[in-house]
């Protein structure tokens, strides 16, 4: 599968689950809300019929108490009247009692019969009303103009026979206020209807009970008369003036004609209508109990009574989609930052993967075969380097070049990468600077001028570096810095060393040379401060004594070779240090010198002057000594030829032109090597520091000159100069084979 | 040119001067006859390689003859063989 595509997909398949997921999300929560809503309606619903009943009940009740009062009232008086019937006067007393003892009533009066007082002639209607000053006066109000018996409130308890209420009306002659009366038919003892007393009661409390304290700010009441009137009403000039039906007609609604109907039918109930505003208003009515016929609804909006309901949904709304907002927010945020990990881990394992690379890079520049010359006899050689990190900065590197062991020992500043690159810089201009120059000081001052050269980043390298004769014995060496190392020969002690400074840090510091000759036997240890500061968890380090101590322990029991003394070393750096963790790179670094002299079994040696003339004689004086070897011919000739070569280069060379001087030339052999010493003191001169004949250029490229230490070099196994007390000595080598061995 | 019997660093500069005659071969072809010869060192090598540079520009080949086992092992070390021609 096509690695990109799929990624895309996968890329796309993650945006698409997470947009499914937030939608479900919507979805759900839209549902709940949806729900909740519907509950939350439904819950207002019957709480506004529950408080519209209430009112209506509450309102119901005032209304009844007040009747109720003027009903008992009139009731009681006909009673009263029908006994004093005979006493026309004593009414009055009556008529005012009912008036005083009744706030609401306005005035009482009781009409008679025409002529039932023939004194009185037809109409007879005392009256009881209320003054302004608060006085009660009787009056007889009945007359032609007022013929109370054709009014409602005569005729028609006359006609019922018992207490009626009339239809509402406003009295503009007399109170000049709605007004409405209660009247009961007074009887004789015999029965008969002879006159009707009846109380007037004021309505204009109504409006205000009605509309006091209404159940929502814009909710109202009504109060419709048994005839269809409107009795109380928000709108004033519809007061009597209309009644529910034309105050309706204007909206074209049979729900409202059905409404209407069943008000007027004294039915209790409930129903939705249309306003006209277009919006939808909530009716609650119900019969007035009692004998008045009235009927009240109470009328609420539905933009008023779920005006808070609709706020918190449009709130929770608002909310949900500012919810969704944050949480698409977090979750893309959450994705990316989940692809970050991902690309933050495959990096790491990228690096991871590099630096192990780069660690056996690391490790394969530093000597591994151990032991380096296993068919040498005059040395044992052993290293180890224990990083800190994947890569380091410390170093150890040797080489055999003619006869002379060429070794170094650094430490570069820091650790990790930077360490480890200027680690493998410092190695490289090592090898580069010593393959021609055997002197230590001149080519650690080689190598710190490259350095400081190229040296941007501040970084510098302590080192120690030495140049091992192993015929002789003789050490010469130059330190930058570096430890002094561990002599383990004579007891135990510290090489003397000038520290001077460390490579990198100053172009053209001139390092001095130093020179020691070693015993045979004797161990010399090196080691970077990985080893003398190696912490424990109690931040004390490894130190000097220590590891002076545990060289004395194995010196004692003659264990100080290196294969005996690094792992000793190493044990005790590991048992100090215990389970604290390694902070900087551990290296060791050991040669033993185990020289053993043999016995001479030939010795021979002639001294010419420095004129080539004299080869012949020098031809000569070897081959008496191959003869003396017993070399076959072919071996007799390669000899002449490598010492003819040496002789004559020295001839050449050592002395300036035009001197004369002496040249020393010794044939020694001893039971594994045949050896030629050519010694003279003239300048010092080293031809093995030259850099070698190429054969492989063509006649045209090639150089006249440089042929005859190459020569030198083929035809001999080695190859040693070294400049002992002035002179210059150059010793060849050749290895003897079975058949030269002479007893 | 015969060569006979050691062509050292001593024997060198009287060989040059007797090769004098070789380096103005001019387009002659020169044959060094080292049947004889014993033994040759650096030197002796410098002066075949000397001749060499001057005749083959000429346009002139130097060939070598009766190079014994040993002393042709020194050219083969120093790489000499491959610029000669032998015979």
């Amino acid at each position: 599968m096509n690695l990109d595509k799929f990624n895309r997909w996968r890329k796309s398949l993650q945006t698409r689950s997470t947009i499914i997921v937030l939608v479900l999300a919507a979805v759900l929560i839209e549902l709940t809300s949806l729900v909740q809503y519907f509950y939350a309606r439904q819950g207002i619903r019957e709480g506004v019929e529950h408080r519209a009943k209430t009112e209506l009940q509450l309102k119901n009740l005032e209304i009844q108490r007040v009747m109720t009062a003027v009903e008992t009232a009139v009731d009681n008086s006909v009673w009263m009247i029908e006994q004093q019937l005979a006493y026309p006067d004593s009414l009055r007393g009556i008529l005012r009692q009912i008036v005083k003892k009744n706030p609401t009533i306005i005035g009482t009066a009781v009409g008679f019969e025409p002529n039932f007082y023939p004194k009185y002639g037809r109409w007879f209607e005392p009256y009881a009303t209320r003054t302004e000053d608060g006085f009660i006066e009787v009056v007889q109000i009945g007359s032609e103009e007022h013929d109370y018996h054709q009014m409602e409130w005569y005729s028609k308890p006359k006609e019922l026979g018992k207490g009626y209420w009339s239809e509402p009306y406003f009295d503009k002659v007399g109170a000049m206020k709605m007004l409405c009366t209660y009247a009961v038919p007074i009887h004789d003892s015999k029965g008969r209807t002879v006159g009707v007393v009846g109380a007037d009661v004021s309505l204009d409390w109504l409006g205000d009970l009605l509309n006091a304290h209404p159940i929502y700010p814009s909710a109202y009441n009504l109060l419709i008369s048994r005839t269809g009137k409107l009795m109380a009403c928000p709108v004033e000039s519809l007061i009597l003036n209309a009644n529910i039906h034309e105050a309706t007609a204007r909206v074209e609604d049979t729900t409202v004609n059905r409404i209407n109907q069943q008000i007027m039918s004294g039915i209790s109930g409930q129903a939705t209508v249309i306003n006209e505003q277009g919006e939808k208003d909530y009716v609650y009515y119900a019969p007035v109990e009692g004998e008045t016929g009235w009927s009240m609804a109470v009328v609420c909006s539905d933009r008023e009574i779920f005006k808070s309901l609709r706020q918190v949904a449009r709130n929770l709304l608002l909310l949900m989609l500012v919810g969704l907002a944050l949480m698409s927010y977090i979750l893309f945020r959450t994705i990316r930052g989940y692809k970050n990990l991902q690309a933050i881990s495959a990096e790491k394992e990228r690096i991871g993967s590099e630096l192990h690379i780069a660690s056996a890079i690391q490790m394969s520049m530093l000597p591994k075969l151990f032991p380096p010359y296993p068919d040498r006899d005059d040395l044992n050689i052993l290293g180890s380097l224990t990083p800190a990190k994947e890569v380091g900065g410390d170093l150890y590197d040797f080489y055999l070049r003619d006869e002379k062991l060429i070794f170094i020992i650094g430490d570069v500043s820091g650790k990790g990468v930077p360490a480890s690159l200027v680690m493998a810089v410092t190695r490289s201009l090592f090898r580069t600077h010593s393959a021609h120059e055997s002197d230590p000081s001149r080519i650690l001052t080689l190598m710190n001028d490259s350095m400081a050269e190229m040296n941007e980043s501040n970084m510098f390298v302590t080192c120690f570096l030495g140049s091992f004769d192993l015929p002789t014995g003789r050490l010469r060496y130059s330190n930058a810095g570096h430890n002094a190392p561990m002599l383990v020969g004579q007891g135990v002690g510290m090489l003397p060393v000038e520290s001077n400074i460390p490579l990198g840090v100053m172009n053209g510091w001139r390092y001095p040379l130093q020179e020691v000759i070693i015993e045979p036997q004797t161990t010399i240890f090196l080691y970077t401060d990985g080893l003398t500061e190696a912490e424990n968890i109690n931040r004390t380090q490894f130190g000097m004594e220590r590891m002076m101590q545990t060289a004395q322990t194995m010196y004692e029991k003659s264990l100080h070779s290196p294969d005996k003394l690094l792992p000793a070393m190493s044990d005790a750096v590991k048992a100090f240090v215990g389970e604290a963790e390694q902070s900087d790179d551990l290296t060791m670094f050991a040669i033993q010198y185990t020289k053993t002299k043999r016995a001479v079994r030939m010795q021979r040696n002639i001294t010419l002057t420095n004129d080539v003339q004299e080869v012949p004689k020098l031809s000569a004086f070897v081959d008496e000594v191959c003869e003396e070897m017993g070399f076959e011919a072919t071996d007799t000739m390669q000899m002449n030829l490598a010492i003819e070569e040496a002789v004559v280069n020295v001839m050449n060379y050592a002395y300036l032109p035009g001197t004369q001087g002496d040249i020393d030339i010794v044939a020694q052999a001893d039971d594994l090597c045949l050896k030629f010493t050519i010694s003279d003191s003239g300048t010092p001169f080293d031809p093995t520091a030259r850099p070698e004949a190429d054969t492989t250029l063509s006649a045209e490229e090639r150089p006249i000159g440089g042929l005859g230490i190459y020569l030198v070099r083929q035809l001999m196994d080695s190859i040693n100069y070294e400049r002992i007390d002035n002179k210059n000595v150059l010793t060849l080598r050749k290895k003897l084979t079975s058949n030269e061995i002479v007893d | 040119m015969k060569f006979e019997g050691r062509l050292d660093t001593a024997a060198a500069p009287q060989v040059e001067k007797e090769m004098q005659q070789l380096y103005e071969c001019d387009g002659h072809d020169v044959v060094l006859d080292c049947t004889e010869m014993e033994y040759i060192s650096s030197s002796g090598l410098r002066l075949f390689l000397g001749l060499l540079k001057t005749a083959k520009p000429k346009g002139s080949h130097v060939y070598i003859t009766g190079l014994n086992d040993d002393l042709r092992q020194v050219f083969t070390m120093t790489g000499f063989i491959n610029l000669f021609e032998f015979k």
